[in-house]
């Protein structure tokens, strides 16, 4: 599943969430929010995958320090052999790796981890029945996946490990293929994601419909006590080995302490006690009295901790207390539905002319350096371009539709709208659809956006939804406008790009429905390349194709603000932050 | 009285249902198919369908027309109304956990803080109701409408922040957040028994003041019994019956928890529990707390009924 909008909240929630330190030193305090048990077929919200990788791994995973963000092997002996076609990853696993004890082994004795762990769970997540938001990672690359996915549609009560097909095979005891049905240089990306983590099949079978409160994972922590919306209790796994922290990373990791603890055996906290907490005013109290290890920054709350110039108060800072100011991989926006009459494409290229023009005089009819400052304390920055900074393709070259009143005005006029009026002197009318209902926040945006387009004289309805009418409106295609954002999967333009690939249309991932031939030929170009300065250079020139046709108004990047008491150490921001806790440390205090 | 009984608790059945079709109408009829937040942004149109056809998203709201009159009722809300009658209570969407062991694990934590609040409150408010009135149009009286006044009119929320900002954070006299034993519920209960003592002694002062100017208060003065006796024997006794509505319908609230201090305070009761669903849009978590509220709104009420007779022979049930 891919954490857009409604994760994009949420994702920025857990770069503000919280946690803290008891008395000893290993023993840290946290908090989460709600969570859909310990099954990664479930792990597509943020909360889900956070708490499914203290317990779970997968073959590969993220160097926590390097950057550009790159895999190294985690289950998985080495990284992959990729046979010449691109179409076969063999991966050897890790001998030696082990399932804790627990009641679903026989005898209770916990065994060694084998291929067959791999093909038994990467089947899970295309099991129909499980109703897994995560099967896009594998439906339409692997080979034979769709053909079987179709089969246990139609044959509900088929065992998932029937052998209809062989997209993923254990050819040994420790030998994995992933067999693929197109080149797929996202696949190791991919497998970085909870979704992938490894689980033993005896407890799927043992806790059967329970199995999601009974985590057997071979990672870092397992699980002690977990009280549902109030707290939950890790423990180090005494099974967990093979892993240190790492002894490199990039440029000043070292002066900033990072690598304090470069060689030691992982995880380094003995254990982990989250706590519940929902309302900011009861973490806060709790992070200024030293018991929580860290704390966001609410909006209510930002003049109080953050300067005007965007550092942290000398009250803060005299006590210890670091700021990280991080942006996440996500780009905020406001999509046009192509296929609207008013807004949209059109074959007859006068009327298509008049159609972008009118979308350009939208996106620069909006202040969004005022939005930012305004509405959210300049914890968000103006967007200049699809791609986030650190995303291959992103170039900073200026935004051309970047706010103009005057301009906005003049491409109304040459839309066919001067002063927002038609032919027959009609007022211009438009509609918008948010989520958020009955939330101030997006009430608030929603005025401003109101205001921004009046100025230039386009009245603009905004409607308010419900996440659930919000999402079908978009899938159904029954918007004009809306505002969305996109929270990238992995470090790679095509997680973006796949956005404006036209077969992607509602349903699909293609909310704008935008069409445009010399893109999609370029698309269906780049999704079989591995990264090389060719690809970035295609991606730049897809970048500036849809920019130039601007099915979204570009709004903001967010940037997140997290605080950190001064004890606690090697925290650095990861934008994939899936196996992070185990190197994570305190000191004494 | 066999007859009114039975009349009441047919009347649960209408109620209930009221009750659940605002509830229905604002989550789902408003609120959208639930199976397109259940299934994600990604989600393909078959799976929305598989999930629609699994939860019965996709029948009619309300009646099944198109196969009238043989399943006229397989439509979503009589559905909803027979799976809850039967307390099938579903899963939760959100955290994908049976509702009823989500009810069960709650239930416990909401009657550890609104037991003793209530009892608290309510010995306190009446104890101070009967000095009010016993001493009316002295100082004592004074002070105490006014302290009850102010007291009401101070929102919980400034009492929740500065409790939690001087007493617990600054002071360190109580624990900030948490559940872990008797020490934790104290500022809980006490924000809670402040914020809710003053409306209460007010009430309470005005029943006891009402009976006071009773003829048979005259008569006992005049038969020379003394002023705590006629307060103490006489007056309260005859205040019963308010005081026990008041009671009686407050119960159903202690099974639904404190909204605010359970959410404040991390206790991990219903009430935070029906707080973080109505945030979540947790469809199947709100249709069971409002059924069972219902339900339990009515039968105390009901019990309240009761009660007058026990109270006051001169009432009969018809």
């Amino acid at each position: 599943m891919n954490l857009r909008f409604a994760s994009a909240a949420s994702l920025l929630a857990a770069f503000l969430w919280l946690a803290g330190v008891a008395s000893a030193e290993s023993i840290l305090h946290g908090v989460g929010g709600d969570f859909k048990g310990f099954d990664p077929v479930d792990s597509g919200d943020v909360e889900s995958a956070d708490q499914i990788s203290r317990v779970y791994e997968g073959l590969v995973e993220y160097h926590y320090l390097d950057r550009p963000y790159h895999v190294i092997p985690r289950l998985a002996a080495a990284l992959p052999e990729i046979a010449p076609d691109g179409l076969t990853y063999t991966f050897r696993i890790r001998r030696g790796v082990r399932f804790p004890d627990d009641p679903c082994f026989p005898g209770g004795k916990g065994r060694e981890l084998t291929a067959q762990d791999f093909v038994d769970s990467f089947q899970r997540v295309l099991d129909p029945r499980l109703q897994s938001q995560g099967d896009w990672i594998f439906v339409n690359h692997v080979r034979g996946a769709k053909a079987w996915v179709e089969h246990l549609n139609q044959n509900p009560s088929a065992t998932t490990n029937a052998p209809v097909f062989d997209g993923f095979i254990a050819t040994d005891r420790y030998t994995l293929e992933i067999r693929l049905a197109q080149p797929y240089p996202q696949l190791l990306w991919v497998l970085t994601m909870p979704y992938a983590f490894v689980v033993p099949r005896e407890a799927v079978e043992y806790y059967g419909k329970d199995f999601r409160n009974h985590p057997v994972g071979t990672g870092p922590y397992r699980l002690v006590k977990w009280r549902r919306n109030y707290r939950i209790e890790f423990e180090r796994n005494p099974f967990f080995s093979g892993q240190t922290y790492p002894t490199s990373g990039e440029a000043g990791d070292r002066e900033a302490g990072l690598l304090a603890d470069a060689g030691r055996p992982l995880p380094l906290l003995d254990r982990i006690i989250e706590y519940d907490i929902r309302e900011f005013y009861t973490t806060w109290q709790m992070f200024l009295g030293g018991q929580l290890f860290s704390s966001g920054v609410n909006k209510d709350y930002f003049e109080k901790v953050i300067t005007p110039e965007l550092g942290l108060t000398p009250a803060l800072t005299a006590r210890g207390i670091q700021l990280i100011k991080a942006p996440s991989l996500s780009t905020y926006y406001i999509g046009f539905n192509m296929l609207d009459p008013v807004v949209g494409q059109s074959t007859d290229p006068a009327v298509n002319d008049r159609h972008r023009k009118l979308r350009q005089a939208f996106a620069a009819a909006i202040d969004v350096k005022k939005y930012c400052e305004v509405l959210t304390n300049n914890r968000n920055t103006p967007a200049n371009s699809l791609l986030p900074p650190g995303v291959a393709g992103y170039t900073d070259a200026p935004y051309p539709y970047a706010f103009n009143r005057e301009r906005a005005k003049q491409l109304l006029a040459e839309a066919g709208y001067p002063a927002g009026k038609d032919a027959k002197g009609n007022p211009l009318r438009l509609t918008m659809i948010m989520p958020g209902a009955g939330s101030t926040d997006a009430r608030q945006a929603a005025d401003f956006y109101v205001e921004q387009l009046r100025a230039i004289g386009v009245e603009l309805e905004v409607q308010q939804l419900t996440f659930a009418e919000y999402l079908r409106r978009q899938h159904e295609g029954e918007t004009q406008t809306f505002f969305a954002g996109w929270v990238i999967d992995y470090p790679d333009a095509q997680n973006f790009l796949q956005l404006f690939y036209g077969p992607n249309k509602c349903p699909g991932v293609n909310s704008s429905n935008y069409q445009n031939p010399e893109f999609d030929r370029l698309y269906e170009k780049i999704v079989s390349m591995n990264d090389s300065p060719e690809r970035t250079a295609i991606y730049e020139q897809m970048v500036q194709l849809v920019i130039a046709d601007t099915p979204w108004a570009l709004m903001t990047y967010p940037l997140g603000y997290g605080l950190f008491q001064p004890w606690f150490k090697n925290y650095k921001h990861h934008a994939f932050p899936y196996a992070n806790w185990k190197y994570y440390n305190v000191s004494p205090h | 009285m066999s007859a009114y009984i039975i009349r009441r608790l047919l009347s649960v059945i209408p109620i209930t249902i009221g009750v659940l079709l605002i509830t229905f109408f604002l989550f789902r009829v408003i609120g959208g198919n639930p199976a397109y937040r259940i299934a994600g942004k990604n989600a393909t149109p078959e799976r929305i369908a598989q999930i629609s056809k699994e939860r019965g998203y996709d029948k009619p709201y309300f009646l099944n027309l198109q196969n009238f009159p043989r399943e006229v009722f397989d439509a979503q809300f009589p559905r909803l109304l027979s799976s809850l009658v039967r307390f099938d209570f579903g899963i939760s969407a959100s955290t994908k956990q049976p509702v009823s062991r989500m009810l069960r694990e709650g239930f416990l934590p909401s009657l550890c803080l609104t037991v003793p609040l209530f009892v608290i409150d309510l010995v306190l408010a009446v104890a101070l109701a009967l000095l009010a009135a016993y001493y009316r149009d002295t100082w004592i009286d004074r002070c105490l409408v006014v302290l009850s006044v102010l007291g009401m009119s101070i929102s919980s929320l400034v009492y929740i922040m500065v409790a939690q900002y001087w007493l617990a954070s600054e002071w360190r006299l109580f624990p900030v957040w948490g559940f872990e034993g008797p020490q934790y519920l104290v500022l809980p209960v006490l924000i809670g028994v402040v914020a809710g003592v003053g409306g209460s002694v007010r009430f309470y002062r005005t029943i006891m003041l009402d009976e006071m100017y009773q003829e048979y208060v005259r008569t006992a003065r005049a038969k020379g019994l003394g002023g705590r006796t006629i307060l103490f024997r006489h007056v309260l006794r005859n205040a019963l019956i308010p005081i026990m509505t008041n009671v009686i319908v407050a119960i159903p609230f202690l099974y639904t928890g404190s909204l605010l201090l359970e959410n404040f305070f991390g206790i991990p009761g219903l009430g935070r529990m029906t707080v973080i669903a109505v945030f979540n849009g947790d469809e199947e978590v709100l249709f069971a707390t409002t059924f069972i509220g219902a339900i339990l709104f009515v039968l105390a009420n009901l019990a309240t009924d009761i009660a007058y007779t026990w109270a006051d022979p001169r009432i009969r049930l018809r």
